[in-house]
């Protein structure tokens, strides 16, 4: 009998203690720290994508440096999922029931993103800026997640109207990734290309574990495109371009801000890259904005020396800059719902990316919870240098 | 002690009171367990139930039957999209639908089985390797499973219960992975189970004495896969998110090494390793937390590594752990434990 | 007609990468019987030595690329060495599970010196240059690698057929503890074999990396050679070039005029319809057990 008492209490010791904590302060924020989160694939496969969290660490290290926020240091837990949704959702459960994360920032990849989201949502912990441009992060909207990078969908969409308007592309083909990411920058060509009363002369849809390209390639040139479109990653651009000039197939290259690294496209592709436009989502690695060179300082100081300045290091900046604003404009008595409300306030906010708005949430309106979808296009010259071909825009 | 003296003592479930005892503790843990650790261990627990299962299957057919498998993964797959797409398409509920899709996993196992009758090694490894990539990709293909963007798993609703936590869903995992357990050790007593151990250690010899080698053969790799999709119907509500990429051949190349590590033709290996492993590769991820050791390792990246690929550290470690593993103790875990066994048994002479 | 040209003659370029691999393998599995998992990542460790030696140490790739066949070579010895002699009381699954375990330690030990960023590695020829047969195009690397696959099988194969090591190891590989009384010296057999055959894989790493090098580059060819090499008989090491070929032209194929989302796997497919005719390969006598 006594022994059942004291598991009683115990198991109500625990429920309380589990409650009370939601019940006394917000959770992540003390006094003086703010505690974010991020995961970040470092090893396997994707693990070339793992420079984003890394980006966010000099970030918040900037910051912390310049005071931090409100008095507030942000403690940044950052860890590696490997791009395995089953370690997701574990690093996050055990930071966000053990350390208690505020609020969760970036995180790369639509798998281990989808995995976690129901979980974050459910526990209304806010995420900003999940890297990536699917449609995931707004179908449905959700009143915690806020996403700042443009959609592949539009992206698709301004790289097609200007090889069709201001290249003249009669016969566009596509080589996507088969998988979200691809398929999401497939429907966005497709829908212009419709609109020209035009369709893709090839669409080819590349399996992530594949290396051998030599299928796809002859089934572009043999649709005699002019101009193509990838969809892929940097390894498989390489790859299909450098099969396409064995076979002396020579269209236009158009890609995706994925690949528009172009001092290191250049460099590995071995001058390959020259001529291909891109979009780009973010300002050029050499941009003499103030707010790039400023970022640049900070990687030069707390950047490990194999780090490299590319798009994808800096975008750890980009993704979360509006979460940084709504932080400080959340002042000193910083709550989710605050912080919300301030991230819903943001508008014509100008980082390293396109203008950011938001609004107020609206569950039928996704573009209440997609900051931007703003993109440039550029084109690689000699030695990797960037053609800035048009300003800012955003296709519709 | 460890001597059978007739047939019945072998089939007991508790060859002593001593065993039923620590069987009966055990239970009670595992009872209570979720109240007394953060519920991230649970989640960990629910991780390592569900390869515990496969494991199980696995070594039926690999550590008793002595047939080798690469292509688990999609049993797994199959289990886990079969449960989902049972539940949101054809509305059956979550206790009918998971064993109705661990059946149609068997059913696969069944016909990879068929030309697993005829190959051996290196040849048998290659097939069902192609069997995992394919069935992937085929799933990927089928916009009826979600094709590359995945399918969410329902709310999960058993009579009054709703399982939507994993504290929750802990007590019907642990329930049904007890009961598999059980049920492959009373499998391995009965015929059945005597006839796969003997086409293990000589086949021709088997059906010179009457073993069905078609019949058992098969059987094991239906058994196998029944095992690897009941799991997977469990790890699409653990992971609440399921699309093809998930489902490599990597996790396929684990859940074998799993049961290596653990031991082949032993339960308790199947569970130590697929417990283990599935732990290692859950928590190793923190390694460089460890106090001292993460900070010595940072600075060793830092003048002979790099610091960017610092995680692949845990790679290394998960890597070496296996081959150390499997130079010592060619039984595994399984051999490390009868060692300490015998060791304490003759105490102290 | 020109279209089918091309695409069998992109079959036989790719199919290089996997005949490479696939002998590697089989040279393996012909003396121990273990397929061998680690092998990409023995060619992995050895291709990214000779970036090191270029990119780091600015030499050139004249004295890079011998420096990188020699240590994976002794890689290769030194693994049979000190890893998989220690083991005791072998089986073949503990064999495999130890060399997906040697896989992981080198995969890790590359990923942590390198990152994971892709690179490329200088080489004397450009990679997409090519020559033109007509209207139909093959790159000179291509045919640079289709040299080097028949170069080695040719000398393999009088390696194992007529030179004395070669005999010893085919002795071994048939009963080592007669070939152990016959005087072998068995185990150095073995540790020779594990060096020849990494530094096959290494020749394969060496002609990927020039188009694109990342720690993950070794997979796909691994699993291609091996499919290869099973299809050609895996103790056959002319099976194992021959069934890459196929295996590369099927795959280009079957990508060209069927489906190319289903290209790799269906490779695997025709594989086992392969053995389910012919059990042990194409090219392996089949061996029946005696009772």
């Amino acid at each position: 009998m006594k022994k059942r008492q004291l598991w009683v209490v115990l198991a109500v010791m625990v429920m309380v203690i589990g409650f009370a904590f939601g019940a006394v302060a917000e959770e992540g924020v003390t006094d003086t720290e703010i505690h974010i989160g991020q995961w970040g694939p470092q090893t396997g496969p994707a693990a070339a994508w793992g420079s984003v969290a890394r980006g966010t660490a000099v970030y918040f290290k900037m910051i912390n440096a310049a005071g931090g926020i409100h008095g507030r240091k942000i403690v940044y837990h950052m860890f590696d999922d490997g791009y395995n949704p089953a370690k997701t959702m574990a690093g996050v459960k055990e930071l966000q029931e053990g350390v208690g994360i505020f609020a969760w920032a970036s995180g790369v990849g639509t798998a281990p993103g989808m995995a976690v989201r129901k979980y974050l949502m459910e526990r209304k912990v806010p995420w900003v800026g999940a890297a990536s441009g699917s449609h995931y992060w707004i179908t449905p909207p959700e009143k915690y997640q806020f996403a700042t990078y443009p959609l592949y969908f539009n992206e698709a969409m301004a790289l097609v109207a200007y090889a069709v308007n201001n290249l003249g592309s009669k016969k566009i083909a596509m080589a996507y990734q088969n998988d979200g990411y691809g398929k999401n920058g497939l429907e966005g060509a497709e829908n212009m290309l419709k609109r020209h009363g035009l369709e893709l002369v090839a669409k080819v849809p590349v399996e992530v574990k594949d290396k051998d390209m030599k299928s796809h390639v002859m089934k572009m040139k043999q649709a005699g495109a002019d101009t193509v479109l990838l969809w892929v990653s940097p390894t498989h651009g390489l790859t299909i371009m450098g099969t396409a000039k064995a076979m002396q197939f020579a269209p236009q290259w158009m890609s995706t801000s994925t690949l528009s690294d172009f001092p290191f496209m250049y460099k590995i592709s071995k001058g390959l890259w020259q001529g291909v436009i891109t979009g780009s989502f973010a300002e050029l690695p050499d941009s003499k904005n103030p707010l790039m060179k400023k970022y640049k300082k900070a990687y030069e100081k707390y950047a490990a020396k194999e780090e490299r300045w590319g798009v994808f290091f800096y975008a750890g900046f980009g993704f979360i800059e509006p979460m940084v604003e709504a932080l400080h404009r959340s002042g000193r008595d910083l709550t989710r719902e605050r912080f919300v409300k301030e991230m819903e306030g943001i508008r014509n906010f100008k980082g390293i990316m396109g203008t950011i708005n938001f609004k107020p949430f609206d569950p039928k309106d996704p573009s209440s919870r997609l900051g931007t979808n703003e993109v440039f296009l550029v084109k690689c010259l000699a030695d990797g240098k960037y053609e800035v071909l048009t300003s800012w825009l955003t296709v519709k | 002690m460890d001597m059978k003296r007739d047939y019945y003592e072998d089939l007991q479930l508790f060859s002593s009171g001593v065993i039923f005892f620590w069987f009966t503790v055990l239970i009670i843990f595992l009872a209570v367990f979720p109240f007394l650790v953060k519920n991230y261990y649970v989640y960990v627990a629910n991780f390592m139930a569900i390869n515990i299962i496969v494991a199980l299957g696995l070594n039926i057919l690999v550590g008793y039957t002595g047939q080798i498998s690469l292509g688990h993964a999609g049993f797994f797959a199959i289990g886990a999209y079969g449960t989902i797409v049972l539940m949101t398409r054809a509305g059956l509920p979550f206790l009918l639908a998971l064993p109705v899709s661990g059946l149609i996993a068997s059913l696969f196992g069944f016909l990879l089985g068929l030309p697993a009758l005829r190959l051996k090694g290196p040849y048998l490894v290659i097939a069902t390797l192609g069997f995992g990539l394919t069935i992937t990709q085929i799933i990927g293909r089928l916009e009826f499973f979600g094709g590359r963007d995945g399918l969410h798993a329902p709310e999960l609703t058993i009579g009054p219960w709703h399982l939507n936590s994993d504290r929750h869903f802990y007590y019907l995992l642990i329930t049904i992975t007890v009961l598999m357990t059980v049920a492959a050790r009373n499998l391995i007593k009965t015929k059945v189970g005597r006839a796969f151990i003997a086409i293990r250690d000589a086949d021709i010899a088997a059906e010179t004495m009457g073993v069905n080698l078609v019949l058992y053969k098969t059987l094991a790799f239906a058994l196998s896969a029944f095992y690897a999709g009941i799991a997977g119907g469990l790890y699409a509500f653990v992971l609440r998110f399921i699309e093809p990429e998930i489902f490599t051949l990597m996790m396929s190349i684990m859940f074998l090494a799993m049961i290596v590590v653990g031991g082949l033709g032993s339960i308790m290996g199947s569970i130590a390793g697929a417990g283990l492993l599935s732990w290692m590769d859950l928590q190793l991820r923190n390694i460089l937390s460890i106090p001292y050791l993460g900070e010595w390792l940072e600075n060793f990246s830092r003048s002979y590594f790099s610091t960017t690929g610092i995680s692949n550290i845990q790679f290394i470690v998960f890597g070496s752990i296996m081959i150390l593993i499997m130079l010592f103790e060619p039984l595994g875990i399984y051999g490390i434990w009868i060692r300490i066994k015998k060791y304490w048994k003759t105490w102290p002479f | 007609m020109l279209d089918f040209l091309q695409i069998v003659v992109n079959g036989i370029a790719v199919g290089s990468s996997y005949a490479l691999m696939g002998l590697a393998m089989v040279i393996i599995y012909k003396t121990s019987e273990v397929p061998n998992f680690a092998q990409g990542e023995m060619a992995l460790i050895s291709t990214y030595f000779a970036y090191m030696l270029i990119e780091y140490h600015g030499l050139p790739y004249y004295v890079a690329f011998p420096a990188a066949l020699i240590f994976s070579a002794v890689l290769g010895c030194i693994l049979e060495f000190a890893v998989l002699r220690r083991a005791k009381e072998p089986n073949i699954l503990g064999m495999i599970v130890i060399t997906i375990g040697m896989e992981m330690v080198l995969l890790g030990l590359v990923s942590w010196k390198f990152g994971a960023d892709p690179k490329t590695m200088a080489f004397p020829i450009l990679p997409y240059d090519s020559i033109a047969l007509g209207k139909i195009y093959i790159s000179t690397l291509e045919v640079l690698t289709l040299v080097v696959v028949l170069f080695l099988t040719g000398a393999l194969f009088l390696f194992f057929r007529f030179s004395k090591l070669g005999l010893a190891m085919k002795a071994t590989q048939q009963n080592s503890t007669a070939a152990r009384l016959m005087g072998i010296r068995t185990h150095r057999i073995l540790m020779v074999t594990w060096g020849i055959s990494s530094f096959v894989g290494c020749t394969a790493g060496l002609l990927i990396a020039p188009v694109a090098m990342q720690p993950f580059m070794m997979w796909d060819p691994l699993l291609k050679g091996f499919a290869a090499a099973v299809m050609g008989g895996m103790t056959s090491l002319p099976g194992a070039v021959i069934g890459a070929y196929l295996l590369g032209i099927i795959e280009n194929l079957f990508g060209g005029y069927v489906s190319i989302e289903f290209k790799s796997v269906v490779a695997f497919l025709i594989i086992v319809m392969v053995l389910c005719v012919k059990p042990s390969g194409l090219f392996a006598r089949h061996y029946v057990k005696k009772v």
